[in-house]
């Protein structure tokens, strides 16, 4: 192998390793990217669907599986805890009246349980959701 | 009487705090059952009503507002009281004080109320609209930072003169109080006249409806499992003044005033009922452009027209949350276990 051959084999090499490098770059980052997205996700659709552990003093393990609604049951404004949603129906004096708000997200409060139960993308099994929704007796809050 | 409802679940309601409270068990904890915690929990409501109430001489809370001792021993929830009314102050930055006994009663507060107002009537009468302050804006002490309690030896200190009103912070705080005591039942739900306390050990979703303060119709649904809820306004407890302009328990403390910011109800989500009913009243105070602040875990703002809008926490992935979220379980379960029941992060 003459000198010349030697050079241009020994830049090859390292054009090759140059190219390795890259590629390796490339995927971390590509990696690390989808990760993250994917973490972003999951942590927003927990939170978006109700399981808010900041909320709850004693988080339960459970709490995905628990919150589940069944998708027979179609009560309405069924959102969560943490509500993603936002009304913008008025109401005066049993009147309707349309406002536009500045806070909260976008969507509708008016939704069914099985939209929560979506949204929730809780593992629970049907049987389990089922039990949940229907086993607890609703409560309502107004001023004292 | 306690029922035995459709699902299983035992459920009492009773008037108390000139209100409806209703207290809902299901399951039994060790030899306690059901019906007897519901019980248990009935009769701490009725005995804490006489002793915090503000209308009767003789009451505890009553007896420490005339106590010209400026220095005075107290019973535990009777301390408890006077932290929640730090707290109270602190989280809302003065806005929900406390200590405006005197005012609320100039304010025409000095009884129980009869029927309040229609709230059509007294929007339509009521001054324009402003957002509350803090005491301090208008150059007044805050007597809410003078309230100093030693909680090791049992000790209120106070101005002699500065007065507690319990209001609806008491309430959030017995909400709290029951809710620890049945903790280990399978589903509780404790409704202390609109301050909501919900949980159990078999972790059952439940919903919780938001009602309208001008037609009482379902505004919007939450899905608690573990959480509290509380819903503040004024237009339930709302009368005219001596010279008939409509007034409210709801006081600007910058004023003593009613204050009417243009928000007829707030209901506010959070750990603790305590800090749902300080979140929500603070809300109410601000006004529409700051109310959102004042509601870090959600909540439903109804507006002087009819309208209104469901809050979601401004910043939903803040670090303490992705942290807790990442947590394994028996962590958070140490993490909670871990917060005294006074010191929460509420309180």
């Amino acid at each position: 192998m003459s000198p010349r051959e030697a050079r241009a084999l020994a830049a090859d090499r390292r054009a090759e390793l140059r190219r390795r490098a890259r590629r390796i770059r490339r995927s971390i980052a590509a990696i690390s990217a989808a990760l993250f997205v994917a973490l972003f996700l999951v942590v927003y659709v927990q939170l978006a669907s109700g399981h808010d552990p900041a909320l709850s003093a004693s988080a339960k393990a459970s709490s995905t599986a628990a919150q589940r609604k069944s998708s027979s049951e179609t009560s309405t404004s069924a959102t969560s805890a943490a509500p993603t949603t936002q009304a913008t129906e008025g109401t005066n004096e049993g009147g309707e009246a349309s406002t536009e708000s500045d806070a909260g997200e976008t969507s509708r409060s008016e939704s069914t349980g099985s939209e929560a139960a979506e949204a929730s993308g809780g593992e629970a099994s049907g049987e389990e959701s089922t039990r949940s929704s229907e086993s607890s007796t609703p409560m309502t809050t107004s001023q004292s | 009487m306690t029922v035995r409802l459709a699902t299983g679940e035992q459920l009492e309601r009773f008037a108390c705090f000139g209100s409806r409270c209703s207290v809902l068990v299901s399951g039994d904890h060790g030899s306690r059952t059901a019906r007897a915690a519901i019980a248990e929990a009935k009769r701490s409501l009725l005995q804490w009503h006489d002793r915090f109430s503000r209308f009767q001489p003789d009451s505890e809370l009553s007896l420490l507002n005339e106590d010209a001792r400026s220095e005075l021993p107290a019973s535990t929830l009777l301390v408890r009281l006077a932290v929640a009314v730090r707290t109270a102050g602190e989280l809302s930055g003065g806005l929900v004080d406390a200590t405006l006994a005197e005012e609320i009663e100039i304010a025409g507060y000095a009884e129980d109320l009869g029927k309040p107002l229609s709230p059509g009537l007294a929007l339509a009468l009521a001054p324009p609209r402003n957002p509350a302050r803090p005491a301090r804006a208008s150059g007044q002490r805050e007597r809410w930072r003078e309230v100093e309690v030693d909680v090791e030896t049992g000790m209120i200190r106070r101005p002699v003169g500065v007065r507690i009103d319990g209001g609806g912070i008491a309430k959030g705080m017995f909400a709290d109080v029951l809710a620890e005591r049945l903790a280990g039942h399978a589903a509780y739900a404790v409704d202390c006249a609109g301050d909501l306390a919900i949980g159990g050990a078999a972790g059952l979703a439940r919903e919780v409806h938001v009602e309208c303060p001008f037609s009482g119709r379902v505004l919007h649904s939450f899905v608690l499992i573990d959480g509290c809820v509380a819903t503040s306004g004024i237009t339930r407890r709302s009368w005219l003044d001596g010279e008939g302009r409509p007034a409210h328990h709801l006081l600007d403390p910058a004023t003593g005033t009613p204050a009417f910011t243009g928000i007829v109800q707030v209901t506010a989500l959070a750990p603790s009922a305590l800090e749902a009913e300080v979140r929500a009243k603070a809300a109410l105070l601000a006004g529409p452009r700051a109310a959102s602040v004042h509601l870090p875990h959600g909540g439903v703002v109804v507006f002087d027209d009819g309208s209104h809008s469901v809050l979601a926490p401004p910043a939903a992935v803040t670090v303490e949350r992705l942290a807790a979220f990442l947590a394994p379980h028996p962590a958070r379960k140490r993490a909670a276990s871990s917060e005294p029941p006074v010191a929460s992060p509420s309180l």
